[in-house]
């Protein structure tokens, strides 16, 4: 790992962790989504019960340089409420699935949050001064007696305790037939696509009644159907391209260029299949169930159940980089299939990027200029976290659990023992928690500051600073 | 501290219902082999019909787990006979819409469908057999775990052989029936000429000798057996696959707990002659009309119920 000092591993320390204590999860706190914002300055957090709550951190003191600023809670509002389709007599679940935070133009916020069939722009303002004095009203709302205003006088802002208040500007509706798995906001950041399981569909952030499909695979004959689309992105810098992947293991990039209806890929990324791996259960683990663009662009990560695999957007035969997660899980498999964990969707995540930045800064940060995008993060089972140094090929697991937490304690490594003897401190297969799942986690864009999502508690961590 | 991740390899001790395909070098690796994809198959149609959340269910989940069931049914489809497949009825043009309504009531609902049977005359017949084994469900479904995790231990499969082959061969010389007549020796040999075919060539199944009377009963059930219906399953995808699969499915594994009429070896040749003459015996007294070996004679509901009967529930 490259970090302080010049050569030295990131050292992470527990820094905070939010939400209930209580062992009993309700099912409305499991947390279904974490994002930064650009600055990183907010962390947002969507639940299965439809609400947003979004931290902001605060200003670094520089007297105290031992830590930065901590999250503390900013905003939580209803995002999206639950539905009923009438048609189907099924619910529409209010669970936030994906949110996306647009850059800042102004001194308000704003984020895309999706349920399964509804986008929403929220935005989220502060109000921090109030207008005091008004001639018919008295302070508390309550309207004065005419016959007793004698004078009139101009109302005057005066300051206020802060308030948020986020608002929906936007609602984009009716566009999905099947649940949508994401949202990416593109490089003109005028436009944005949301993908579902079948179709791609790309909207204008300001026009709500319109979208214009840009993929579909629906095939004519439903019975037909045997892959799906599990997730899609728009390219950081190229704002005509975007990729999506399937159930099948396979990622397409599309160039919106080259037709109105994408349905033909421009790129086609896949990885012929191991013979000596090959099981029952080697299409349903082959799924990918997160796709991410590097900082770049010209490199983008995948998540499938066992592995992370990196692809160089120019070879689309194989993945350059292929890191095993929790490889130990593949003599598991008819096991979680059973219990439905194999349908579990990790995401992943490319370490911070404006490094840069600091080469110029007063503080001793980094005596060498690292290469961008050069970790990556993923969730697995027990509440583990896995970590893999792209550049010296190392990784590492940790815990999130409250057992661990005091601040600056760096974090203790954690090991799995796939068979065999099991050494002190090293946890059996069969060990593991399958209900403790980390599926979401998030890197500050410009720190090392990490957000790991357990089922229902967030936890920051930080790398320790000399 | 930092742990170089290492590839966990291939444990022999592993069993091999789990992860990575028991290639079948010999007998009991077959039958574990055949095992896995048994408990698969039902794992995979409990998670579709059992399936009753408020939400519509996941497509990506619904998608995946018909696509463990088509590839399932088309090994056994390719280890079994060469019998041609019958034509199935069409499906209605969008069933996602259909979803949840049809998904528990799938048996009922095809209860009253028609059959298509290309060999069969009567049009009606199987959906009241069909009740009874649907109930043996719940019965498969609470032993499936155990199977899945007892591994090879339980009762083997060629247990089975002897009354599949025979319920198989009966309704071999049914269709037989109906068509022209039959005799005991053509269904004899039929049956010896079947096991004869018996070889695969299924990467994953290598050689035939642990269990080639059960996958010839497996696929000859599926073939054999009048009409495909069209499942409405949660997705409405599976054109192919047919109820009988579902329900020899569930009868392969609830019959462990029927004792074995014969041992394993030589199971099918000897039990392969039930005749057409035993067979309409049993017959003769819940039909109406008389019926000789040579006449072909419609079967109704009452007869094939009491057929099954006879087989199953004895």
């Amino acid at each position: 790992f490259l970090g302080a000092g010049g050569g030295n591993d990131i050292q992470w320390c527990f820094s905070q962790v939010k939400g209930a204590v209580d062992d009993d999860v309700a099912e409305a706190d499991i947390i279904s989504t974490v994002e930064f914002n650009h600055s990183g300055e907010l962390l947002a957090t969507g639940d299965k019960g439809g609400r947003v709550v979004i931290f902001q951190q605060e200003q670094e003191n520089k007297t105290q340089s031992h830590s930065r600023g901590e999250y503390n809670v900013y905003s939580t509002f209803q995002s999206h409420e639950p539905e009923f389709d009438y048609l189907k007599s099924l619910e529409i679940e209010e669970k936030i699935n994906k949110i996306r935070w647009l850059p800042q133009k102004n001194a308000a916020q704003f984020l895309l949050s999706t349920n399964d069939k509804t986008i929403k722009l929220w935005k989220i303002s502060e109000r921090d001064k109030r207008p005091e004095g008004y001639n018919l009203k008295e302070e508390d709302g309550r309207y004065r007696d005419p016959t007793t205003v004698t004078t009139l006088r101009v109302p005057v802002f005066r300051p206020m305790d802060l308030m948020v208040e986020a608002s929906p500007r936007r609602i984009f509706a009716n566009a999905h037939t099947y649940h949508i798995n994401s949202i990416s906001i593109n490089s003109d950041y005028e436009t944005y696509l949301s993908a579902d399981d079948l179709r791609i569909n790309l909207w204008h952030l300001e026009i709500t009644d319109r979208s214009f499909n840009i993929v579909d695979i629906k095939p004519a004959n439903m019975e037909e159907l045997t892959e799906v689309i599990t997730a899609a992105e728009f390219h950081p810098n190229s704002c005509n391209t975007f990729v999506y992947s399937s159930s099948k293991g396979t990622i397409r990039l599309c160039d919106m260029r080259a037709s109105a209806l994408c349905d033909r890929h421009s790129k086609l990324f896949e990885e012929p299949e191991d013979p000596s791996n090959r099981s029952f259960f080697s299409e349903i683990i082959s799924s990918i169930s997160d796709v991410k663009f590097s900082h770049s662009g010209r490199y983008m990560m995948t998540r499938d159940y066992l592995s992370v695999k990196i692809w160089d957007l120019n070879m689309e035969n194989r993945p350059v980089e292929t890191y095993q997660v929790h490889e130990y899980l593949r003599s598991k498999l008819c096991s979680l299939y059973e219990n439905d964990c194999i349908f579990d969707k990790f995401e992943c995540c490319w370490n911070g990027s404006d490094r840069q930045e600091r080469l110029f800064s007063t503080e001793p940060f980094l005596s060498s200029f690292p290469p961008l995008c050069s970790i990556v993060m993923t969730g697995s089972y027990n509440n583990f976290f896995r970590m893999f140094d792209r550049n010296t090929k190392r990784d590492i697991t940790l815990e999130a659990s409250r057992e661990n937490n005091k601040p600056r304690t760096v974090l203790k490594p954690r090991k799995v023992c796939a068979s065999g003897k099991r050494k002190k401190d090293e946890i059996s297969v069969d060990s593991l928690d399958f209900n403790k799942k980390i599926l979401h986690t998030a890197w500050h864009p410009k720190e090392n500051i990490i957000a790991v999502a357990t089922t229902n508690n967030l936890y920051i961590f930080q790398d320790k600073m000399n | 501290m930092l742990g170089k991740g290492g590839k966990r390899k291939f444990d022999e001790h592993e069993d091999g219902l789990e992860g990575k395909v028991v290639s079948p070098t010999d007998g009991p690796s077959k039958v574990s082999y055949t095992l896995q994809r048994q408990t698969i198959f039902n794992i995979s149609l409990m998670k579709l019909y059992n399936h009753r959340p408020l939400t519509e269910p996941s497509l990506q989940k619904t998608v995946l787990i018909n696509n463990m069931l088509r590839r399932i049914q088309e090994e056994l489809k390719q280890e079994g006979s060469l019998r041609p497949v019958f034509v199935t009825a069409s499906q209605p043009a969008d069933p996602l819409s259909d979803n949840f309504r049809e998904a528990q009531p799938a048996f009922s609902h095809l209860a009253s469908q028609p059959l298509l049977p290309t060999d069969f005359v009567s049009t009606t017949p199987l959906e009241s057999c069909l009740t009874p084994a649907s109930l043996l469900e719940d019965d498969t479904f609470c032993t499936s775990p155990t199977v899945q995790h007892d591994g090879p231990t339980k009762p083997p499969p060629p247990a089975l052989q002897p009354v599949k082959d025979s319920f198989s061969s009966a309704l071999d010389e049914i269709e037989e029936l109906c068509p022209a007549p039959t005799s005991a020796e053509a269904v004899a040999a039929e049956t010896a000429a079947d096991d004869s075919k018996d070889h695969p060539s299924e990467s994953n199944v290598q050689k035939p000798e642990g269990l080639p009377e059960s996958r010839t009963a497996e696929s000859k059930l599926m073939e054999s057996l009048p009409g495909n219906f069209e499942i409405t399953t949660s997705t409405g995808f599976l054109t192919d696959l047919t109820l009988d699969d579902i329900l020899f499915a569930d009868i392969d594994t609830s019959m462990y707990d029927f004792d074995p009429c014969t041992s394993a070896t030589g199971a099918a040749s000897k039990m392969a002659p039930v005749s057409a003459d035993e067979l309409l015996k049993t017959l003769a007294p819940y039909s109406s009309q008389p019926v000789t070996p040579n006449q072909p004679f419609k079967m109704d509901l009452t007869e094939l119920d009491h057929i099954m009967e006879v087989l199953v529930g004895s």
